[in-house]
């Protein structure tokens, strides 16, 4: 009873809060600031929105340009992640000698990359992928990496007194063990790989979501602009929670463990 | 006995040489790094007419040391540098403080809640457009770029510091009589403080990807200025001094935090590297 009444309050909170911020901002930019290029009320974001889906259209070819980005992107961040990591963590060898390397890349800025990519893939696809690439990799590859590094001793122990050969031990041991690890990492690869497609959009792009809210930025379009950033949002929510699903899914028995970023 | 035989070993000691200690784990990284240059030096020299692509090291360095001195790069540095500490350090006040109060009072949580997670969600770069329209070009709206960034992440770590803080503490507390300002003050912040230099690091990295973005886009000073136009007009060496100039200011503060983070709160196991 007393749980029911507490989940309610929370609601009303929750709601209330939302509703009280959308009123101030619909009377401030209705009644303070009367400026469209400065502030618009929700009311015409959320017309805006409505007209980009269902009137003209004019949202879908960006959500699509923007999410196959984000796809090859983070298709090949996983497929060149996950072995590297798992590499670095078998061999002492790999690990001292790429490391250095890896950290310098990992704790740069991404956007410092963009101009250089640019430079060398042009202004196609490939940049594009590539910046995405850059800015899931790593988490992906560091978790793989820590994944295997962190495998219970018992386990390998166990395998050895089966005598079980190296590969069989990869496989049936220390792949499962850090399949946790490699899908928070994947976790956290998605809002850096989100921060990446509008990264890659801004420099010489025609279409995708970042192209749009620059180009609104640009052209001081405030409703458009909003639009922009919500599908954002709403993208990295809803990717986010896909993950989380899978993750719980697949791995129900790791519930609680929180890898950061 | 054994006293003496300590001093004894202390008194030797001292007359030995102080030998570096270098492990295989460091020397290998210094191998790789200078046969990296190496390479791309010998490779660039050999294979590439144009230093447009791939700029060779040493035309790199000539060019660092031409912005050095004329004092170019050490005032874009400046600008960023100065940029960041004020967003940064306005974001650790007001985060500290929000996020203690929706560590402490749960009505401000759930009303605050929903704000924190919408704002936590967009991505950087998707907001700054509007930012620079609302804030100007100037130093203004980078500040409220990092201050965006980072207050997020100290917000909802210290909000968790505060949470997880162990009943016993407060029981404590409360049987030394502690005063009200007295537990904040000794049982609380301390208790929180690792969870709130977890949200600094975390805070770090973005706010240098965000701040270089909002230079990029709209500024007068600072290295993503620097790499517009550097950028823009083509010239090679003085992008890969920019690259470079972020990645040593990246990595530098991220190790900063980092030992920070390791002398506070040395029980922490991060699954970082």
């Amino acid at each position: 009873m007393n749980g029911r009444f507490h989940d309610y309050s929370s609601t009303i909170l929750k709601g209330g809060s939302i509703l009280a911020g959308l009123l101030l901002w619909h009377l401030l930019s209705e009644y303070f600031i009367r400026d469209t290029t400065f502030i618009v009320s929700p009311l015409v974001v959320v017309k805006t929105a409505y007209d980009m889906l269902f009137v003209t259209g004019e949202l879908y070819p960006h959500i699509f340009a923007s999410a196959w980005i984000f796809f090859y992107g983070f298709l090949l961040a996983i497929v060149i992640g996950v072995p590297a990591g798992f590499l670095m963590a078998l061999s002492p060898v790999v690990r001292d000698y790429v490391s250095p390397w890896m950290m310098t890349l990992y704790t740069t800025p991404r956007i410092a990359f963009a101009p250089v990519l640019l430079l060398w893939f042009g202004i196609g696809g490939g940049a594009k992928v590539a910046i995405v690439f850059l800015g899931c990799v790593f988490p992906i590859l560091i978790n793989s990496f820590y994944g295997m590094r962190v495998v219970n001793r018992d386990y390998v122990e166990l395998a050895r007194s089966f005598r079980l050969r190296s590969w069989a031990l990869f496989l049936k041991i220390l792949l499962p063990a850090s399949v946790p690890f490699i899908l928070a990492g994947i976790r956290l690869a998605v809002g850096r790989g989100l921060t990446g497609v509008a990264i890659a959009e801004w420099f010489g792009a025609t279409e995708g979501l970042g192209y749009l809210i620059f180009f609104a930025g640009q052209t001081l379009n405030i409703p458009t602009l909003f639009v922009g950033i919500t599908a954002f949002a709403a993208l990295g929510i809803l990717s986010f929670e896909v993950l989380r699903r899978i993750e719980n899914y697949a791995t129900p028995w790791r519930n609680g463990l929180e890898v950061r970023d | 006995m054994q006293t003496l035989n300590s001093v004894l070993l202390r008194s030797r000691r001292r007359w030995e040489l102080p030998r570096p200690h270098l492990s295989t784990e460091f020397v290998r990284g210094c191998i790789s790094v200078l046969a990296g240059v190496v390479i791309w030096e010998i490779l660039t020299r050999l294979f590439l007419e144009d230093e447009l692509l791939i700029p060779p090291p040493s035309s790199v360095a000539r060019s660092f040391w031409t912005l050095a001195s004329n004092g170019q790069l050490n005032k874009h540095f400046a600008a960023t540098l100065i940029e960041f500490a004020y967003g940064f350090s306005t974001a650790c006040i007001v985060g500290i403080i929000l996020g203690y109060f929706m560590g402490m009072y749960k009505w401000f949580d759930e009303v605050m809640d929903p704000w924190i997670a919408t704002l936590y969600s967009i991505p950087v770069i998707a907001i700054v457009p509007i930012i620079i329209i609302w804030f100007g070009i100037g130093m203004l709206s980078k500040v409220i770029v990092v201050f965006k960034i980072t207050v997020v992440a100290i917000i909802l770590n210290t909000a968790a510091g505060i949470k997880s803080l162990d009943p016993v503490w407060l029981e404590l507390a409360k049987s030394l009589r502690l005063s009200k300002w007295e537990t904040t003050y000794k049982i609380r912040f301390p208790g929180a403080l690792s969870y709130v230099i977890t949200g600094m690091r975390l805070g770090v990295g973005r706010a240098l990807l965000a701040v270089v973005v909002a230079e990029l886009m709209a500024a007068n000073a600072g290295l993503g200025y620097l790499l517009r136009d550097a950028s823009e007009t083509w010239d090679s060496p003085k992008l890969f001094v920019t690259v470079i100039s972020l990645a040593a200011l990246g990595l530098v503060s991220f190790s900063l935090i980092r030992r920070l983070e390791k002398k506070m709160a040395p029980w922490r196991q991060s699954a970082e590297w």
